[in-house]
């Protein structure tokens, strides 16, 4: 099982998409410490401290934290899906595609085996992604931005409902937090990409279908007449990660949607290697 | 075989642990005490129509609607909101058969005026200019001898985040200064835009407006009707009624969805609190 897990992740280390994705979120990153600086510039500049009379008399709401914050929530919902789908999509269906599955069929593998290696290697990947996205945050907010304590207000990002803040070096903490129940959350994406791998004979097509389905649910999720729906939707039950940014945790919620999201991504696997283990590999 | 099989148990682990953790009701920041003091009944209601009607304030034609309304859930006192002026508060005194007393606000620069109903015949009113508009508030008591409860009917502006959170300001301001003798409440209609369905914005000036509002008001008061849902049209909460942080207990908040009439746009916000 160990050379199998080295064997897949060299492959994807090696892959382009691999480097893509970091290379792509650095760029977002560049492009939100500028879109940052201009708003603070725009936004905050002398009648900023007056305006913030009526709050918690803050002159220093705009910091690396906040802007570390903004990035990750921004990223989340629909930059890092994608890349998320890509990588685990091409898993089977890129095996297939490059004609490269059958060969590894055939060794003495089991394709139970083969799949959760291959999906324990995409696991891998999306904690090195945010762990990698939410450092380079944190590292840019530092140098460019400075650091300070992470205020949070009802409204921005729906967070909150009443005004919080979070101590410098707790909130730290909570985007420590934040890389572990990201990764957990963004596995329901891997499990259902790794599915449609297993289904589809192009990457392609196993990468769209995913974010099809994934922003589907993701936009239902946010228009008001579905909103009985939403309760249903996997995409409500991953905003979970978001929780660990909340002052008072809700430990009891927290666990309900994170457990719901494992049922999701165990769940999907589970039918992928059913599948998988029955399909008969033409190519 | 095996791996089916663990995947099949972490699965079931999964949804057990999902089950178990279900938050059976909606975390309440409200904290229960022991001792249950008099209960106090308030209500805030905007009478006005919807924007799309030709005149958006009350309709004198409603009164007796609303007059029923208050009479049916027997509140305290009362905030409306959106009245034309003294002539309706006359008239629905008269629909609520001497039962209640009230004061307009004066109109400032305004079409419209806030209103407050109260019960005590003791009661007193006082007018806040607020900028160019005002608020009206009652000072009255439960009981002869109780400590002397506030509640002050406000309006902020429909259409201007910034006029709103200068409005909230000095509205809380007042309240506050009033806190040292009495048990303030403030009711209205404060237009907050604060569940931003669009989670795209980068705290965009509206937001950060009623945002910084909002938070000034839970600064000093406990927003109570919190959990009661959305007060208007179009899924919006933007009626509320603050009052002290600690020396009341929540006892009931609802919103009464179906009463009024079908032009207005705003449901009457009932809180009922133990002193």
């Amino acid at each position: 099982m160990i050379t199998q897990l080295r064997l897949e992740f060299l492959k994807l280390v090696r892959s382009r998409s691999f480097l893509l994705s970091f290379i792509a979120l650095t760029i977002f990153v560049g492009l939100m410490l500028w879109g940052f600086y201009s708003y603070v510039e725009k936004k905050a500049g002398e009648g900023a401290t007056a305006q913030f009379k009526y709050t918690y008399e803050s002159k220093s709401y705009f910091n690396g934290l906040t802007f570390a914050l903004y990035s990750v929530m921004f990223s989340f919902s629909l930059l890092i899906p994608i890349f998320v789908s890509m990588v685990a999509g091409a898993q089977i269906a890129g095996e297939r595609n490059a004609g490269t599955l059958r060969m590894i069929c055939v060794r003495p593998v089991s394709r139970v085996s083969l799949l959760l290696a291959k999906f324990t290697v995409v696991a891998f990947y999306i904690f090195l992604l945010m762990a990698f996205f939410i450092g380079l945050n944190l590292l840019v907010g530092l140098v460019f931005v400075g650091w300070g304590d992470l205020q949070i207000y009802p409204g921005a990002l729906n967070l909150v409902d009443e005004p919080g803040k979070l101590l410098r070096d707790e909130a730290l903490w909570r985007f420590v937090y934040a890389t572990l129940t990201g990764t957990w959350s963004l596995l329901v994406i891997a499990s259902i990409a790794m599915l449609f791998s297993v289904l589809c004979e192009n990457p392609s097509i196993a990468t769209v279908s995913t974010l099809a389905l994934y922003l589907a649910f993701h936009i239902v999720g946010r228009v008001e007449f579905f909103e009985q729906l939403r309760p249903w939707l996997f995409t409500t039950d991953m905003d979970f990660w978001r929780d660990v940014f909340k002052p008072d945790m809700p430990v009891q919620s927290f666990l309900h949607y994170g457990s719901l999201c494992g049922a999701y991504t165990f769940g999907t696997l589970l039918t992928a290697t059913a599948i998988f283990d029955r399909k008969d590999i033409t190519r | 075989m095996w791996a089916r099989i663990i995947l099949t148990l972490f699965c079931l682990l999964m949804i057990g642990s999902a089950i178990h953790f279900a938050p059976s009701r909606p975390r309440s920041l409200f904290a229960s005490r022991a001792n249950d003091g008099p209960h106090l009944k308030l209500m805030t209601w905007n009478i006005g129509y919807a924007e799309l009607e030709d005149d958006s304030r009350a309709h004198t034609k409603d009164l007796q609607t609303v007059a029923e309304t208050v009479l049916r859930n027997d509140p305290d006192a009362v905030a409306l909101q959106e009245l034309t002026g003294p002539e309706q508060l006359r008239i629905l005194l008269g629909y609520l058969h001497g039962k209640y007393r009230g004061a307009v606000a004066p109109p400032g620069s305004s079409d419209r005026v806030e209103a407050v109903l109260v019960k005590d015949r003791d009661a007193r009113f006082e007018n806040l200019a607020v900028g160019e508009k005002y608020c009206v508030a009652t000072a009255f008591h439960l009981r002869p001898q109780s400590q002397e409860l506030v509640l002050a009917s406000a309006h902020a502006d429909a259409f201007s985040s910034v006029r709103r959170r200068v409005y909230t300001g000095e509205v809380v301001d007042w309240a506050r200064a009033r806190e040292r003798a009495a048990i303030v409440f403030i009711g209205g209609d404060f237009n907050f835009e604060l569940d931003s369905k669009d989670e795209s914005h980068f705290y965009s000036d509206n937001v950060k407006h009623d945002s910084e509002a909002y938070s000034y008001l839970l600064k000093y008061f406990r927003d109570l009707g919190r959990d009661a849902g959305y007060t208007a049209v179009n899924d919006r909460r933007i009626d509320y009624v603050f009052g002290p942080t600690e020396t009341v207990s929540v006892r009931r908040v609802e919103v009464l969805r179906g009463a009024g009439t079908e032009q207005m746009d705003h449901w009457p916000l009932l809180v009922e609190v133990a002193l």
